[in-house]
C-alpha cells in the first residue's frame, strides 16, 4: 500500500483515478492539480522512456539516486504514484490497459502521432472502458497541417502571439523566462477533464479531450485578437508590426501611470500602479509632492501619460532611499496599488504567503526536506495539503500491480525479469 | 450534443479581468452565467479601449467583447438591501458564486460564503483576488502588475541590465482566472457528490508562485541563487528568440531535440564539432553556438524557419503576431477563430475555446449589452414587468 497516513477521504476529488501518462511540466502540471484535490494520479514511466524532469537536479556529483532528488520532478509529481511499465512492449501496453480500465481519466502530452502507436488512443481504451476521458495535450492538435511539429512552453507563446506583445519600448518581442505554455496548458486541462466528469456524471458520457498547448494559451491575449481587427477596420493600411511594437511597452499600461521604480538594494524595485485622480493625489502626498497633483502637467490621465518620464523621475526620486517593503506599505497606506517585486529567495519568505501557510515543508525519503508550494485550490471545507511526496522511480509498483490489478509474486518478478518493469532509469535517455 | 457545463448556473459578481475570465470559460463550455453588472456605468472593462470605431462605448471594448461571451447580463447594485436581496434569490438557485472582492467588503456587504450558503447549502463561492482573503496583503489594491511583480515571475523577466518586466496583457488575472475556473469545477464536483458546498479560494500571489518552473523548486531545495537572474531572450542558445528577415523566430531545444536542430539548420558539421558534441560543451561553448545560430538565421524569414523545424521536428516556431494568427493555415484548417456577431461592435473573428471537446462542443454567443437579460432573469425570479420599473426608477437595476 502507499502511504495513506493522511486521509483522502475528505478531499474534493476522492474517488477519481487518473491513468497519467505524461511527463515533463504540462501535463504534469494538470495532473498534479488534481491529485492535490484528492484524485488519485497514477503516473507511468518506463527504464526508457522516464520524466526528463528527474535529470535537471544540478546536483554535484551526480549523487547517488540522483533520478529521485530533483526538485523540480519533485514539486510537480506531489500527491501522485508512480509505476514503471514499458508501454511498448505487448505486456506493458496490455497492463496499462486493464489500469486504464480502472481509470476515470487518462492524460497523455505526447506528440501528436504517438498515443496511437503505443495503440493506446481513444478507442483503444474505450474499448475496455465505453465511458473513460481521455485528456490529450499536443502542442499544435491533433489535426491540421502542422499537426506534426514540435513545440515546448516558449514556443508555445511565440506561436500564440504572446511573444510579439512583450517587450521594452522600442525593442522587439521578449520571452517569458518559464515556459509558460505548460503551465497554463496544464491548469486549462485539468479543469477540461473536471467538465468532462461533470459531463459524464449527467450523461454516463465519457469523451476524447483535446488541449492544443498552442490554442489553450491564445484566449489570454484574446482581447489583443480583437483589438487588431477593430485597428484594421479603421485604417485597413495599418502595419501589424508597427501596430505590435506599439504594445510593448514594458510596464507601462495605455491607460494607468505605472512602472516599476529603483529602491534601496542591489536591483530591488517596487511596482506602482495609478489609474484614478484620487490615486495620483494619494500618490503625489505620499512621496511629499503635494502639488504635484495640482500640476496642469500632470491634471488628468491623459497628460499623465503624455507627462509620464517626468513623473517616472519624480517617483524614483523618492523611491531610491526606500527598501522595496518600506516604499510598498507607504503607498498602499495611502490607497496607491503598490507591491515589491519579489526576488524568489524573498518570494519563499513573503510574509503573505508564510500567514497564509503557502509554504508547506516536506519530507522525501531519497531527497530530504524542503519548502514546496501547497495546493492553490483552497476549499475551506475540505483542505487539501501535500500529502506525500512525489513517487520514486517506480516506488508504488507493487501496489498497483499486485495490489490494484491482482498480479502474483511470480508475475511481478517475471515482469522485471522482462524489463517491462524496471527499478532504475536507463541513463542517458535525456542528455 | 449540449456543451459540457449545460447543467450548471453561475452567479457572476465579478468585474475587470480575472473573475470574467473564469466565468467566460465557464459560460462558453455551456453554464448559465448571470452577469451581475452596476446599473449604470457596469463591469469596469466596459470603459477599457480599444473600441470599434475608435469610440469610447460601453458595448465596443474589446477587453469586455472578449471576457464576456455567452453570459447574461443583469444591472443589479448589491450594495442596497433590495440588491443584496434579489442576489441572495439568484444565488438560491445556482451551484456556484464568483466573487473577486475582499473578505473585508464581502462582510460588509454581507456577501459572504455563509451568506450564500445559508439560502443555498450546496453552493460554491469561488474567490478570485490578488492575494487571497487573508494575510497581511488582503486589503492591498491591486491591478495586473502588482500581481506580477508579487508572483515571482516578474522579477526574472527582461535583461538582467535592465529594469525587470512584465509580460504583454494581463497575464497575472488571466491565470487566477484560468485557476478559478478549475477550482469552481472541482468544488462543484465536489457538492454534488456530497450536496454540501464550501468556499473555494484563488490566490493570483499564489498562482504565480506556484508556475515558476524550475527556477523556485531548484531555489527551495538547494538553496542556490544560480538560477535567480533575468536572462533575457537567452536562456542559452537553443532556448531563446532570435531575429530572421522579416521578423522573429523562437527556438527551444532541449538536448534530444540536437539531431533534428542541426537538421533544420542544415549545420551537420557541427555534431562532429568537439566544441557541441554533448549538451555540457555547448553549454560551455554557448556564445559560439549563439554565433552559429545568428548566422543562419540572418538568412531565413520567419515561414523558412518554421517550415524546416516542422519538416525535421524540430522546436522552432515564428513569433506570431496577432494578424499572422488570423492568417495561418493550421488554425484556419482546424476552424480554431469564430466568427461572432455583436449587435453594437459587429462581427470579428474571436479565438476558440483552449480545450476542444468535440462530443460536447462550446456554443459561444455574443457578449451581452448592459443589462440585456433583466426582463428574462427577474422574470425567471417571478417579478413583474411593474417591479421592474420600481426598482430602476430605485436605481437597483
Amino acid at each position: 500500500m502507499p502511504d495513506l497516513s493522511s486521509p483522502t477521504s475528505n478531499l474534493p476529488l476522492t474517488g477519481i483515478r487518473i491513468l497519467d501518462l505524461t511527463m515533463v511540466w504540462a501535463g504534469p502540471s494538470g495532473t498534479r492539480l488534481l491529485a492535490d484535490m484528492g484524485a488519485e494520479v497514477i503516473k507511468v514511466e518506463s527504464a526508457r522512456s522516464w520524466d526528463m524532469l528527474r535529470s535537471l537536479h544540478f546536483l554535484s556529483g551526480p549523487p547517488e539516486q540522483w533520478w529521485d532528488k530533483a526538485a523540480y520532478f519533485n514539486h510537480n509529481n506531489r500527491n501522485k504514484y508512480g509505476i514503471t511499465l514499458d508501454l511498448q512492449t505487448p505486456r506493458g501496453r496490455e497492463l496499462a490497459l486493464r489500469l486504464a480500465a480502472m481509470s476515470d481519466v487518462v492524460f497523455e502530452n505526447y506528440r501528436a502521432d504517438v498515443i496511437g502507436k503505443l495503440g493506446l488512443d481513444y478507442a483503444d481504451l474505450r474499448a475496455v472502458k465505453d465511458d473513460i476521458i481521455l485528456v490529450s495535450m499536443p502542442s499544435h492538435g491533433k489535426s491540421g497541417p502542422e499537426s506534426g511539429n514540435v513545440a515546448y512552453g516558449t514556443n508555445v507563446e511565440q506561436l500564440a502571439g504572446l511573444a510579439s506583445l512583450t517587450g521594452y519600448p522600442g525593442m522587439g518581442p521578449h520571452k517569458s523566462p518559464i515556459a509558460y505554455g505548460d503551465p497554463n496548458a496544464g491548469a486549462i486541462a485539468a479543469a477540461a477533464a473536471l467538465a468532462a466528469l461533470l459531463h459524464r456524471r449527467e450523461t454516463g458520457e465519457g469523451q476524447h479531450v483535446e488541449v492544443a498547448q498552442w490554442e489553450a494559451m491564445i484566449g489570454n491575449v484574446g482581447e489583443f485578437v480583437l483589438a487588431w481587427q477593430m485597428a484594421l477596420a479603421d485604417d485597413p493600411a495599418a502595419d501589424i508590426d508597427a501596430w505590435s511594437e506599439r504594445q510593448r511597452h514594458g510596464n507601462r499600461h495605455f491607460s494607468r501611470l505605472q512602472g516599476v521604480f529603483a529602491c534601496t538594494g542591489e536591483d530591488e524595485w517596487v511596482a506602482v500602479s495609478i489609474g484614478t485622480d484620487a490615486e495620483f493625489s494619494a500618490l503625489c502626498e505620499a512621496i511629499g509632492r503635494p502639488e504635484l497633483a495640482r500640476d496642469a502637467r500632470f491634471a488628468d490621465v491623459v497628460s499623465r501619460r503624455h507627462h509620464q518620464d517626468e513623473l517616472d523621475a519624480t517617483i524614483v526620486a523618492w523611491t531610491r532611499g526606500r527598501s522595496q517593503d518600506e516604499a510598498a506599505d507607504t503607498l498602499q497606506a495611502a490607497g496607491v496599488a503598490a507591491a515589491p517585486v519579489l526576488k524568489l529567495q524573498r518570494l519563499l519568505y513573503d510574509r503573505n504567503l508564510r500567514a497564509r501557510g503557502f509554504w508547506e515543508t516536506v519530507s522525501h525519503a531519497a531527497a530530504g526536506e524542503w519548502d514546496m508550494e501547497g495546493p492553490v485550490w483552497r476549499m475551506s471545507r475540505t483542505p487539501a495539503h501535500v500529502r506525500i511526496s512525489a513517487p520514486m522511480f517506480g516506488e508504488h509498483n507493487r501496489w498497483v500491480l499486485g495490489e490494484l490489478l491482482g498480479l502474483s509474486e511470480a508475475e511481478i518478478a517475471a515482469l522485471e525479469a522482462e524489463h517491462v518493469t524496471a527499478r532504475e532509469p536507463q541513463a542517458g535517455v535525456h542528455s | 450534443m449540449t456543451p459540457p457545463l449545460s447543467s450548471l448556473r453561475i452567479l457572476d459578481l465579478t468585474s475587470g479581468v480575472s473573475g470574467p475570465w473564469c466565468t467566460k470559460l465557464l459560460a462558453d463550455y455551456g453554464a448559465d452565467v448571470i452577469k451581475v453588472e452596476r446599473p449604470g456605468t457596469g463591469d469596469e472593462s466596459r470603459g477599457h479601449g480599444p473600441f470599434t470605431g475608435g469610440v469610447p462605448d460601453r458595448e465596443r471594448s474589446a477587453l469586455f467583447l472578449w471576457l464576456n461571451t455567452s453570459k447574461r447580463s443583469i444591472t443589479l447594485d448589491v450594495q442596497t438591501p433590495t440588491g443584496r436581496d434579489l442576489a441572495l434569490r439568484l444565488a438560491a438557485q445556482c451551484d456556484a458564486v464568483v466573487v473577486d472582492r475582499s473578505s473585508h467588503e464581502l462582510e460588509r456587504l454581507r456577501l459572504n460564503h455563509e451568506d450564500f450558503a445559508a439560502v443555498n447549502p450546496s453552493i460554491v463561492t469561488t474567490s478570485v483576488t490578488a492575494f487571497g482573503l487573508t494575510g497581511p496583503y488582503a486589503d492591498w489594491r491591486a491591478t495586473n502588475l502588482t500581481s506580477y511583480a508579487t508572483g515571482g515571475q516578474h522579477y526574472l523577466t527582461g535583461d538582467g541590465d535592465r529594469e525587470p518586466i512584465q509580460n504583454g496583457g494581463y497575464h497575472a488575472l488571466y491565470q487566477a482566472g484560468t485557476w478559478a475556473f478549475g477550482a469552481t469545477l472541482a468544488a462543484v464536483w465536489n457538492a454534488r457528490e456530497t450536496g454540501v458546498g464550501q468556499r473555494a479560494e484563488v490566490a493570483g500571489q499564489e498562482v504565480m508562485a506556484s508556475i515558476l518552473e524550475i527556477y523556485m523548486p531548484d531555489f527551495a531545495y538547494r538553496k542556490a541563487e544560480t538560477l535567480l537572474t533575468r536572462r533575457g531572450n537567452m536562456a542559452t542558445a537553443v532556448v531563446g528568440i532570435y531575429p530572421v528577415i522579416d521578423g522573429h523566430i523562437g527556438i527551444h531545444a532541449m538536448p534530444k531535440n540536437w539531431p533534428q536542430l542541426l537538421d533544420s539548420l542544415d549545420m551537420h558539421w557541427m555534431a562532429e564539432d568537439e566544441r557541441f558534441k554533448d549538451n555540457r560543451a555547448r553549454l560551455r561553448n554557448n556564445d559560439e553556438l549563439m554565433a552559429q545560430l545568428y548566422i543562419w538565421t540572418a538568412g531565413v524569414t520567419k515561414a523558412e524557419a518554421y517550415e524546416r523545424g516542422g519538416r525535421y521536428r524540430a522546436p522552432i516556431s515564428p513569433v506570431n503576431t496577432m494578424a499572422d494568427l488570423l492568417a495561418s493555415p493550421h488554425l484556419d484548417a482546424r476552424q480554431f477563430c469564430r466568427e461572432i456577431e455583436h449587435p453594437a461592435a459587429g462581427a470579428m473573428q474571436y479565438p476558440g475555446s483552449p480545450a476542444r471537446m468535440p462530443a460536447t462542443p462550446p456554443q459561444v454567443r455574443p457578449a451581452p449589452l448592459l443589462g440585456q437579460h433583466n426582463a428574462e432573469v427577474y422574470d425567471e425570479l417571478g417579478l413583474m414587468a411593474r417591479d421592474l420599473a420600481t426598482l430602476a426608477a430605485a436605481g437597483v437595476i
